[in-house]
């Protein structure tokens, strides 16, 4: 790791550059009459049809999280790293109920967030804040792992491997800041247009890694053998085995709830919505969750990589020399096993695989500080244009703020970013996904029952100690249960708690008679198609 | 589901659609169904094949309730439509 591959090295930099032009020519791309508009610069024109949704909701979803941080959980546990599966499977179902809803109501009412939906349904200024609070501190830990991801790469590359740490960093801070650049300029177009590069790679190196590694390392048997084998071996740090190939009893109730509670949690995610708010129609979304599956089984042959890592004793000692840091799994297996030029384009589609879903985050966390906070307690009558200068400049702010994350979070496994993002961003589903059905929680019942859920689940999550490492803090993202002593995710125990508390006080708050909010919403607009939005401007063809 | 009996829709289509549905999310939520090794897929213990093996049910589970839903909303999108104009 110590010299720098060159051939690998320029396929990046090449790829690379391939996709700042692309991200700055989105600019121009279906380009409306004014993009000083929220509904241009941070839902790239609300139109976006079933084709360039799919890969929009695919470039947004599947992350460095999918090629990363998945692989490197089932490279160091094994089976409980698999329930990323279930997860991107349940997922489907689950928002094919709830999402058509949600895009009729901010298509009738022009809202651009989820926390405007939740100001407009319950009239509560206090509990839009909440959403749009929890919605931005929730993408800034996801975001950080976009940066790991591209991190991990960089390291195996020996791309900044000098002792500075400022030279260290700065391959990873020019990426970052190109990035700023074009997606302050071109707004959700750029990530929509570069999301067709991203995936294309993805798909590729996926399919070749699944044929071609497994014939170099002795065929899938050997790979599954040897995981059993190491797996069930003893953790010097922990004094317990790694993990296990197939979940025992007791890692059940995790498995579960990781699956579930992630999959509750995913749309409720700012960068999600605004992929579901993009799009033109409402039945795009529907046809979008019979095909976004494919990604699904591609994270699932992904997550197997790190069983193939296992399996390759150059890759192994590599992490080790990297210092235990299991993210090197994938682009250390991509170094050995494939030849330089290729292994170039792998580094590639995990890079770009990370800028992707970083940009349509930080739009989304954007749009939040805009509508729910800036326009909502600073400046009432802020013109659209001048939402959408403020937006440009929040999606830096919070880029900033995911560095923060990267420097000062455990990253032993890069995964706990996203279930510590996953525990918060949970606690907003009441307010929104019951708001979709029905009216009868009172507002400051869903407030007080997000409150208790974010306090218990922060503690909670504060309390667990990295394996081996008494004393440490978010080093895991499941705790026993109280009363029930299963081990399960945080973020469900934390949504029971969030649900009962909303049920008793809404029940408590109706019998007083307590004030509740104005609604603006009428119960067609929940089932309204309109072909464009209230505000639609004219769109002008790209060439 | 979205206040099925309402607007002219067909309840038992609705049903249909939620049971298609939950069966979706069921599948892969039964842990302890699947958390075993036997009996393989070639090289692949049941763990892993079956979990894999629910990507494409999945997605053809969604598709069928996607020809559903717009099914039973054609009848009802007219009604809808009409309501609709009434509220403006």
């Amino acid at each position: 790791m110590s010299h720098v591959n060159t051939v690998s090295f320029t396929i990046l930099v090449a790829l690379f550059l391939l996709v700042t032009l692309i991200g700055f020519a989105a600019a121009r791309w279906r380009r409306a009459d004014s993009m000083l508009h929220l509904d241009q610069w941070g839902l790239g024109g609300r139109g976006f049809g079933t084709f360039v949704s799919w890969f929009l909701l695919g470039g947004d979803l599947y992350t460095a999280y999918t090629f990363i941080a998945v692989p490197a959980l089932v490279y160091g546990v094994g089976a409980a790293g698999f329930f990323a599966v279930p997860y991107t499977i349940m997922v489907f179902p689950i928002v094919f109920v709830f999402a058509p809803r949600l895009w009729s109501v901010c298509r009738v009412h022009g809202y651009v967030t989820p926390a405007d939906f939740v100001r407009g349904r319950y009239g509560s200024r206090g509990l839009a804040l909440a959403v749009a609070a929890t919605g931005i501190l929730a993408t800034m830990p996801y975001i950080a792992l976009q940066l790991v991801g591209i991190q991990a790469v960089l390291t195996v590359l020996g791309v900044g491997s000098s002792s500075n740490s400022f030279l260290k960093d700065l391959p990873l801070l020019i990426a970052f800041v190109v990035l700023a650049a074009y997606t302050f300029l071109s707004g959700l177009r750029a990530p929509a247009l570069t999301a067709f590069v991203k995936d294309v790679l993805i798909y590729v190196v996926v399919i070749v890694a699944i044929i071609y590694i497994p014939t170099r390392l002795g065929g899938w048997t050997h790979i599954f053998g040897h995981a059993a084998t190491h797996l069930a071996s003893t953790n010097p740090k922990t004094g317990k085995p790694f993990g296990a190939l197939i979940t025992p009893p007791a890692g059940e109730w995790a498995y579960a709830t990781l699956a579930l509670g992630s999959a509750l949690a995913l749309f409720m995610y700012p960068h999600a919505i605004t992929g579901v708010l993009a799009t033109g129609r409402r039945n795009v979304i529907r046809r979008n969750m019979a095909l976004l599956p494919a990604y699904s089984l591609m994270l699932g042959l992904v997550a197997l990589l790190g069983y193939m890592a296992l399996a390759s004793p150059a890759v192994t000692a590599g992490v080790k020399a990297g210092g235990g840091n299991a993210q090197l799994a994938v682009p250390l297996l991509f170094e050995h096993i494939f030849p330089s030029w290729f292994a170039g384009i792998g580094y590639s589609a995990i890079v770009i695989g990370a800028l992707v879903p970083a940009a349509i985050m930080s739009i989304a966390a954007a749009n939040l500080f805009t509508r729910n906070i800036y326009r909502e307690f600073f400046h009432r009558s802020a013109s659209p244009a001048h939402e959408t200068r403020v937006a440009q400049t929040a999606s830096l702010v919070v880029k900033a703020g995911a560095l923060v994350f990267v420097l000062a979070l455990n990253k032993s496994f890069a995964i706990n970013l996203q279930l510590l993002g996953g525990i918060w961003i949970l606690q907003t589903f009441p307010s929104i996904v019951a708001g979709l059905y029905t009216r009868w929680f009172h507002r400051w019942a869903l407030l007080a029952g997000w409150a208790a859920a974010m306090v218990y689940g922060t503690i909670m999550a504060y309390r667990q100690p990295v394996p081996g490492e008494t004393g440490s803090h978010f080093g895991a993202s499941t705790a026993a249960v109280p009363l029930l002593g299963h081990t399960a995710y945080i973020a469900v125990t934390a949504f029971v708690l969030n649900l009962v508390v909303a049920l008793v006080l809404t029940a408590v708050f109706r019998a007083l008679r307590l004030r509740d909010g104005a609604d603006e919403t009428l119960p067609a607009d929940y089932s309204a198609d309109p072909v464009g939005a209230p505000e639609q401007v004219p769109v002008r063809s790209a060439s | 589901m979205t206040q099925p009996g309402r607007s002219g829709r067909n309840p038992v289509t609705w049903a249909i659609i939620a049971i298609l549905l939950a069966v979706g999310v069921a599948g892969p939520l039964v842990v302890p169904l699947y958390a075993r090794t036997a009996p393989k897929l070639g090289p692949f213990p049941f763990f892993y094949w079956y979990q894999l093996v629910w990507v494409p049910i999945v997605a053809i589970l969604a598709f069928a309730a996607y020809l559903l839903t717009r099914r039973t909303s054609r009848g009802a999108h007219r009604a809808g439509q009409g309501r609709r104009d009434e509220s403006r």
